[in-house]
């Protein structure tokens, strides 16, 4: 890259490779390096912004604060759209979400890192395992300096994805998400953000927890996260999605509860819902497709198999109909 | 052909294959047909107005003398859910999803699709319709999703000492 040795260039030489020094700590060419970092400094880096996000016709503003302090992770999450307030305030895996029109207060364990921009759950090794890793170009993104990386499947049964991480800490500033004929179907964008020092404890207490002297929790067990045996088991996941969460839930107007297992191949993921078939007329399979958002519905005799995730239909039929008791 | 006809609108075809569909196009009548209205349901899915051609006005008349779809195509759901399946049926593929299920967030009601004339409906054999399925709580089940939109209380309330709640 720097091949020029005029006296002239030599000279600034050494200024050059201390920018690059400080800029680009994963290396200038190693992608699953580059990879690894955007997956861990959505945890360990602390930062404050607003992103948009847009999924199929659906557009939402989002403010996320984060604070990682001594190992543990702190988080808050309001939505800035819509009638109904929401505010999330998480503690490692306990989110704590207050709806402060209802009133209610929802402890809901985490199962999913599915808030942005914590959007890769596992290592750049697994996901390498489902797409091939490569580096883009790099870009100004909010006055920060951003990497590309570009993630593409293997096979068929998951969507491309492209990721913004910023160079001096990895965060990632945007995500893209492409279906096989190219077109972005999903994507986030912080439109604001402050990383680092500036962050602090303030920044995440509750803004409406004040707001009402009482709270009412929504009953919803706490230990529900705890990996139960659900009695069902997907026996023909595609490569590389593997189990990482199975339990039993319960869900509004249900009075049995509801067999859920997550499926993740690291950055894409499934949840396989089994539960009782309450509307006699379903007969026949059904599915609809929203941006990243694909929906399969199987009824199986008395029962229904419900498939919701973030991958093509093909892949969310394919799951649905391999759903056995185990 | 008619896939053919389909991944031409796409751009899909390298120039020899077009070529070939371009010219089936122009020599069969059917294909001519299937190509026109193809443009029209682009046109109309784009939300633009219909160009003004004679196929318009055919396409509107068969339409109309159509059987109300009140059940989703059974077709829909047991072929393969192969790309240019899904471009070729466009149309249909979103009135029948959106007519059954009801989309995410919020619901519609089935049979949003009726032809015009209420004397020509008939209900499709073996296929009983549906309620609409309910993506609400499944969404909010596996994402999680900051929106309060997707939240619904549990049935069995009850309350919380304000410390408990952080």
């Amino acid at each position: 890259m720097i091949r020029a040795a005029s006296p002239g260039v030599r000279r600034i030489l050494p200024a050059l490779a201390l920018g690059f020094a400080c800029n680009a700590q994963a290396g200038p060419s190693d992608p699953l390096a580059w990879l690894q970092r955007a997956a861990q400094s959505s945890r360990q880096v602390s930062y404050e912004g607003v992103y948009v996000h847009t999924n199929g016709d659906r557009t939402s503003t989002v403010r996320v604060t984060h604070l990682n302090q001594a190992g543990e992770e702190f988080e808050r999450i309001e939505p800035l759209d819509g009638s109904n307030s929401l505010e999330i305030v998480r503690r490692n895996d306990e989110m704590f979400c207050r709806f402060p029109d209802a009133k209610t207060v929802r402890l809901d364990p985490r199962i999913t890192n599915r808030f942005f921009p914590s959007i890769l759950a596992s290592t750049a090794e697994t996901i390498s395992a489902s797409y091939d890793v490569k580096l883009g170009k790099t870009e100004r993104v909010l006055g920060f300096e951003c990497q590309w990386i570009r993630l593409e499947p293997k096979d068929g049964m998951r969507f491309s994805q492209r990721l913004c991480s910023e160079s001096a800490t990895g965060l990632i500033l945007r995500a893209k998400v492409l279906n096989d004929q190219r077109q972005v179907i999903e994507q986030y964008t912080f439109t604001d953000l402050k990383v680092g020092s500036h962050v602090g404890h303030s920044d995440l207490k509750s803004i409406f927890r004040a707001r009402n002297r009482q709270w009412l929790s929504d009953g919803q067990p706490r230990d529900e996260a705890s990996n139960a045996e659900s009695g069902w088991s997907v026996t023909k996941a595609p490569i590389g999605f593997l189990k990482v969460a199975e339990l039993k839930r319960t869900l509004p107007g249900r009075a049995q509860p509801v067999a859920q297992i997550v499926l993740t191949d690291g950055v894409a993921s499934m949840s396989v819902f089994v539960e009782p078939n309450t509307a006699p007329g379903r007969t026949a399979e059904a599915s609809s497709e929203d941006g990243t958002t694909t929906f399969f519905v199987r009824p199986m005799g008395d029962l229904m198999v419900t498939v919701l995730g973030e991958v093509p239909l093909a892949t969310a039929q394919q799951v649905a109909r391999s759903v056995a008791k185990r | 052909m008619t896939q053919e006809i389909s991944s031409l609108m796409d751009g899909e075809l390298d120039p020899h294959e077009a070529e070939r569909a371009i010219r089936a196009c122009c020599t069969s009548g059917e294909a001519a047909q299937k190509w026109q209205t193809y443009n029209l349901i682009g046109d109309v899915l784009r939300g633009g107005k219909p160009h003004p051609t004679r196929t318009a006005e055919r396409v509107s008349e068969a339409l109309a003398a159509e059987p109300a779809i009140i059940a989703r195509p059974k077709r829909m759901y047991e072929t393969t859910f192969g790309r240019v399946a899904l471009a070729a049926a466009a149309s249909v593929a979103t009135i029948g999803v959106v007519g059954w299920i009801g989309n995410q967030g919020g619901q519609v009601a089935p049979g949003s699709v009726i032809a015009k004339n209420p004397s020509a409906i008939q209900p499709v054999s073996n296929v009983v319709p549906a309620a609409p399925v309910d993506m609400q709580d499944y969404v909010a089940a596996h994402k999680q999703l900051p929106s309060a939109d997707l939240y619904r209380p549990v049935v069995n309330n009850r309350a919380a000492p304000a410390s408990a709640a952080r």
